[in-house]
């Protein structure tokens, strides 16, 4: 069953068009990323459905229930960036916000442990650091223990070890069984913690579907390729003698190694195998797997443009 | 509703500005009516020179029953534009901190966001009309004689209860749509002080009525300023017009409100 169907959705900023046309639905129980450059319309998207920005055209359904108002008093939402109220302090933030889901304030030192500001709660949130702002964001979201999340940018602002709690949390309340919807245009995060991906670029949705999915599936007309790298002790030896294989289509080198693309039938064994025949002994070889971020490139070109 | 405020509440009870200028108010203006009640009395009592002879007879005295309830309601009116900045700025806050977002976002409709507004500003009426009827009692208690008739003039706190509905009304329609602090604080100054009263000029040239129907200057109207001799006064509609005046434009203000709030994009 769909958490969150889309249908056409359009929505006009005067002459700018921020969304055309996207429909997409979110299944249950998925970690849903929606991938796509700064300024392509995650967040509008996210506004939408949250009933703080009004459709120019198209429709929206939350688990197929038109009525939204109480059903988001069960979703948790950080949306864009930390809204709290600067005067107040981190747990007299939650209290408001547990108050407004018409919740109790039984959950909130429990969800201020979750993410590490339990010591922090009696300070005010105009005296916290970016990413503790972030974290309190978070707390917020898991008041009430809600079976949908939102998150838009959710590691914005945290530090490498907050960003890997983040993860965490995140990869451990999908395994609880809860729908997680995540913009992000961090392509990394996307692929290490997303089941399903929408990418969406100037407001068009460009693909959508699994991850492996999206990742497998060729752009039209062009041939799959993978991406070796591999080193030896004389790498411009080695980079003469690779000239000569067949099945090659470019040859990269740096101070780190040297990067080839091949057609797929390639395997690391041949081209071993092809190198020690010729005189070289590798010291490092390295299938990738196509990523998301080439995936993301050949969907929406390389240039940043918006 | 109830349940509306209290959260409402909870956003300001440690809020230092609400409580400086709701304070400012609670405070001033009592000292302030009780203070100028006093020296206007001592000197009416001592009065020796012409001037303030010609005062005394020509001016009711304000500060004894029936009169004191007008005093009150106007001079509480002169204070409360205080309570219309404070109402500006609880709501102005709110998109400055993008809280109006998020309280939508974590379940409140959009209704449900202007009816905790509203609920805040139930709230400011009954306690600043309280505070009417509680200085217009004091002093008219202490400056009264004994016999005097307490109960004739008290429709006047019911015109500043009024009064103070419409001001926030218009204070809450100008946040709604200017959403800055500064300038839609500016804007409401330049209502109440300016705009209204020029108005109200242009409007009541050759002795016209309609300059009291101006959208403050009709409640302004219910509460003429006590000082003023009545052989002055030049308004010949009644009370009654004006009320029914006062209330259609808090309904229209109300009606606007709702209307673009409910239907615009929440941005800051």
């Amino acid at each position: 069953m769909a958490i969150l169907s889309i249908d056409n959705l359009t929505k006009n900023y005067g002459a700018i068009r921020a969304l055309d046309k996207v429909t997409l639905s979110v299944p249950a129980k998925t970690i849903f990323g929606i991938l796509g450059p700064n300024g392509s319309g995650k967040t509008t998207l996210l506004g939408i459905v949250m009933d703080i920005l009004k459709v120019t055209s198209g429709s929206y359904t939350w688990a197929g229930d038109q009525t939204t108002d109480e059903l988001r008093k069960k979703i948790g939402t950080l949306l864009e960036t930390p809204n709290f109220y600067h005067y107040l302090s981190g747990e007299d933030n939650l209290k408001i916000a547990a108050k407004i889901k018409g919740r109790g304030e039984e959950d909130i030192d429990k969800v201020l442990q979750m993410v590490n500001l339990f010591e922090r709660r009696k300070s005010k949130f105009n005296s916290y650091s970016l990413g503790m702002k972030q974290r309190l964001a978070i707390a917020s979201t898991l008041l009430g223990n809600p079976d949908i999340l939102v998150f838009d940018e959710p590691t914005n602002g945290l530090d490498p070890a907050g960003i890997a709690e983040i993860r965490e949390i995140i990869k451990d309340l999908n395994r609880q069984g809860k729908t997680i919807i995540m913009a992000s245009h961090i392509l990394d995060e996307v692929e290490k913690v997303c089941t399903h991906v929408a990418i969406i670029q100037k407001g068009v949705l460009k693909t959508v579907g699994s991850v492996s999915d999206v990742l497998n599936t060729s752009v039209s007309n062009q041939v799959n390729s993978i991406l070796i790298e591999l080193g030896a002790a004389d790498n411009a030896l080695l980079k003469n003698i690779l000239k000569q294989m067949n099945g090659l289509e470019s040859i990269s080198v740096d101070e780190k190694g040297i990067e080839i693309v091949c057609r797929e039938n390639i395997t690391a064994e041949v081209v071993n195998k092809f190198c020690f025949d010729n005189g070289v002994v590798l010291n490092k070889l390295n299938v990738k797997r196509k990523s998301l971020e080439t995936r993301f490139l050949e969907i929406t070109g390389k240039q940043s443009d918006r | 509703m109830l349940n509306l405020f209290k959260i409402e509440w909870l956003k300001i009870k440690t809020y230092r500005t609400f409580w400086l200028l709701f304070a400012g108010f609670l405070i001033f203006f009592p000292t302030a009516f009780y203070l100028s009640a006093y020296k206007y009395m001592e000197m009416m009592a001592t009065s020796k020179n012409f001037q303030e002879r010609v005062i005394k007879t020509l001016v009711e005295p304000p500060f004894i029953f029936p009169k004191v309830w007008l005093a009150s309601a106007w001079m509480g009116g002169l204070f409360f534009v205080l309570i219309g900045m404070l109402f500006i700025l609880l709501i102005t806050n709110e998109v400055h901190y993008r809280t109006h977002r998020q309280n939508i976002i974590d379940g409140w409709s959009r209704m449900d966001f202007l009816k905790a507004k509203f609920s805040m500003l139930i709230f400011f009426v009954a306690v600043s009309t309280l505070m009417v009827f509680i200085m217009g009692l004091i002093v008219g208690y202490v400056f009264s004689d004994s016999n005097a008739d307490i109960l004739s003039g008290i429709k006047y706190v019911g015109y500043f209860a009024l009064m103070a509905t419409l001001y926030l009304m218009l204070a809450f329609l100008i946040a709604i749509l200017i959403k800055r602090t500064g300038l839609s604080i500016i804007i409401y100054f330049a209502i109440v002080c300016i705009v209204d009263n020029v108005l109200w000029m242009i409007f009541s040239l050759r002795d016209s009525q309609v300059g009291y129907f101006m959208p403050l200057e009709a409640v302004d109207s219910l509460v003429p300023n006590p000082f003023k001799p009545a052989m002055f006064e030049k308004r010949t509609v009644e009370d009654y017009t004006l009320i029914i005046a006062a209330v259609a434009y808090i309904s229209v203000y109300g009606f606007i409100i709702i209307n673009y709030f409910r239907k615009t994009d929440l941005k800051t």
